[in-house]
């Protein structure tokens, strides 16, 4: 783009500006709270900076919460279910979009079903299947069954549709077996595509509440979101500052994940559109 | 109990509903099945489910159990309150629920009708707590569990301002309040006389104070139906709309009001509350302000009576360890332990001759409370009064920020409230 018409085209930016502080400012908010005492908080009308900043929040967050424990097992959960949904996903996803097989416009149409079912309906069913199936109270019960989700399905059978088939014609002939095929040509044209899966997956899992609230039997296995509930939400009163602290220490591995894949998470949005 | 914490999670109550249908199914198996609990120490393991910081203080309690039972095991769960109702019915549900929890107050009708709780033995003393306390752990007539801690509603109000206002000593009815709120707004420069809700969630919670000060009843035709449009329930209303309608508590107050600020501030220099205030408005007011404002019992229309709520604390009916469950929930009820866990939790005791103790006498407010409790009653425990209440909550909201007729609102929460419902 040449200085001429960036020049050109400076009213972009007036809505752009609008819209970055619209969505930036409530975060700055959080973290700018997360330092002030309780009364700063909810002052009226609110501040922006703190008038004596302290560190009060987090020490109370990092002495009262076994933030080791917690952290620990958000990262496994989020993690394995991640790997899991890259996995098994691009798999389905591969062969719905792929390969030949009797019922496969049946089981696409199931996929896509599945996906229009809200979470909150299945989510008593699931429990007690998991409950039956002896997981109760155990970590695998917070990642199984998230394992494969009908979104991911869908959105890596969408990218791989657009895929020449050419390609896989092409390492047929040389002699690759199917899974070499799946290993070695279609998952390196997937980048794109498997990061934006990856990062909706993560972050759905990292801060995901309910399910673990409600599976998790004891406090060695709640993970960061419920932790914090637990510590911050009394009956009668709430402590905003050691919410605040808490979502901003919540949302830092989140950020990482995203500065880290950021480009191609951006080239997923866009490829995944153009085909 | 009812907290305000916001649960806004989209879909909740359709989880409800399907919860509600399952439990349906196996309702009034052994509704009184209250045999008694074996002599001899507790033993094996107990689980316990506690929501928040008291869950988190708990542990600390059970060890003393543990050491005057040393054959038993007492793993005591926190789990938030945020969502913590979801939990227990989705565990109920799948059979998971443990042997022993805390319970909200307003549950008991929702899982006692779902058959999940067990009835309490006869050998506990049910006249031992506070006679609103103890009504709400009876569904139909039958006791599932005991009071554990109890909280009461008394009206919070700056001494200072009213002084400047001309009040030495606080008014004890009704038009005598309306004037102290007018008084405040006039001389003590207070933007608002009273804090009331306006609407929205728990709007009731500050309507029924008044409403039972006046003598209302709740329920009808021996607890058949909800009964939501007595002359009572319209006169309290009224009552309760005019100080909208006169300009001297806030239309517009916001459903999470910035009440603690406000009333350290002077801005809005009442407000009625629970006792968890006290430390909230002391710490935000910073030293000295505890002198500055006081707490005064409801005032009297026929009578002075205020809300009571708190938690209860159940043994589930699927418990394999029944008689040592009991046993814990009744060590939990006697005087002793109850003035400990005051000191360690600050929840006030349910066991009436717990408060004769010197750690709960000492303190004036405190006291004020305990006697408030004496008389405070409590919403009727049926498994729709969340569903029915709502229907009273948006009623309150037009009475309040719109100016409806009082007598028409009442009249279609009533009208609401049958189409609901009891439950039973």
């Amino acid at each position: 783009m040449t200085g001429h018409r960036t020049q050109n085209r400076w009213w972009i930016y007036v809505p752009l500006t609008v819209a970055l502080i619209a969505v930036i400012s409530p975060f700055v908010w959080m973290v700018l709270g997360s330092f002030k005492g309780e009364g700063e908080i909810l002052a009226n009308p609110p501040t922006w900076l703190p008038e004596s900043a302290s560190l009060d929040n987090y020490t109370q967050l990092f002495s009262r919460l076994r933030f080791g424990t917690y952290f620990l097992n958000s990262a496994i959960v989020a993690v394995l279910v991640t790997a899991g949904n890259l996995l098994f996903c691009s798999m389905v996803g591969y062969a719905l979009a792929k390969l030949e097989f009797r019922g496969k416009r049946a089981l696409f149409v199931v996929v896509m079903a599945t996906l229009m079912i809200p979470g909150v309906v299945t989510f008593v069913p699931l429990y007690v299947l998991v409950v039956n199936a002896g997981l109760a109270n155990s970590l695998p019960a917070l990642i199984l069954p998230f394992l494969v989700t009908p979104f991911g399905v869908f959105l890596m059978r969408q990218f791989m549709v657009g895929l020449p088939t050419e390609l896989i014609d092409a390492g047929r002939v040389d002699g690759a077996s199917e899974v070499r095929i799946f290993a070695r040509i279609i998952l390196p044209l997937c980048g794109p595509a498997l990061a934006t899966l990856g990062i909706l997956t993560f972050l759905g899992s990292w801060n995901n509440f309910l399910w673990p609230l409600v599976v998790a039997q004891q406090e060695s296995e709640y993970t960061l979101p419920v932790a914090l509930a637990l510590y911050s939400t009394g009956q009668n009163s709430i402590q905003y500052g050691l919410l605040l602290a808490g979502a901003t220490i919540v949302v830092l591995p989140v950020l990482l994940v995203f500065l880290v894949f950021q480009r191609r998470f951006i080239e997923g949005i866009a490829t995944t559109g153009i085909k | 109990m009812v907290h305000k914490t916001s649960r806004s999670i989209a879909g909740v109550s359709a989880l409800v509903l399907v919860l509600a249908a399952c439990g349906r199914g196996d309702e009034q198996t052994g509704g009184q099945g209250s045999a008694d609990i074996a002599q001899g120490p507790a033993t094996g393991t107990i689980t316990v489910w506690a929501m928040g910081a008291e869950g988190e203080k708990l542990p600390a309690l059970a060890k003393e159990f543990e050491d005057a039972n040393p054959g038993v095991d007492v793993q005591v769960t926190a789990i938030p309150w945020d969502a913590a109702h979801n939990k227990f019915t989705s565990a109920i549900t799948a059979g998971q629920a443990p042997d022993a929890a805390m319970v909200g107050s307003t549950w008991m009708g929702e899982f006692a009708g779902m058959g999940a709780l067990d009835a309490t033995p006869s050998s506990i003393d049910k006249n031992a707590f506070f006679e609103g306390a103890q009504r709400t752990t009876e569904v139909g007539g039958t006791s599932y569990g005991i009071p554990w801690y109890v909280e009461t509603r008394l009206l919070y109000y700056r001494k200072d301002l009213a002084k400047t206002a001309g009040y030495e000593t606080p008014p004890t009815d009704w038009p005598g309040l309306k004037e102290m709120a007018k008084a405040l707004q006039a001389k003590s420069g207070a933007k608002w006389g009273i804090g009331l809700q306006a609407g929205g969630t728990g709007s009731w919670q500050s309507l029924l104070p008044f409403a039972w000060s006046n003598g209302a009843a709740l329920t009808k035709n021996n607890d058949a139906a909800y009964n939501f449009d007595s002359p009572e329930m319209q006169e309290t209303l009224k009552y309760y709309g005019s100080f909208f309608s006169e300009g001297i508590a806030d239309k517009e107050a916001p459903a999470q009001p910035t009440t603690e600020p406000d009333f350290v501030s002077g801005r809005v220099p009442m407000f009625i509350s629970g006792p968890w205030m006290m430390s909230a408005v002391e710490k935000l007011g910073g030293e000295g302000f505890k002198d500055k404002y006081d707490v005064m019992p409801m005032p009297t229309k026929k009578t002075s009576s205020s809300f009571v709520g708190g938690s209860n604390f159940v043994v589930f009916k699927e418990t394999k360890n029944r008689d040592s469950a009991w046993k814990f929930v009744n060590w939990l009820a006697s005087p002793q332990v109850q003035v400990k866990w005051y000191q360690s939790s600050t929840d006030l005791p349910s066991v009436k001759s717990a408060w004769q103790d010197s750690a709960l006498t000492a303190d004036t407010k405190l006291a004020k409370f305990g006697k408030q409790l004496d008389t405070a009653q409590s919403p009727p425990t049926f498994a729709t009064w969340e569903q029915a209440i709502t229907a009273l909550d948006t009623e309150v909201e037009k009475v309040a920020r719109s100016g409806a007729d009082p007598a028409a609102a009442l009249k279609a929460a009533q009208a609401s409230a049958d189409s609901i419902g009891t439950g039973r």
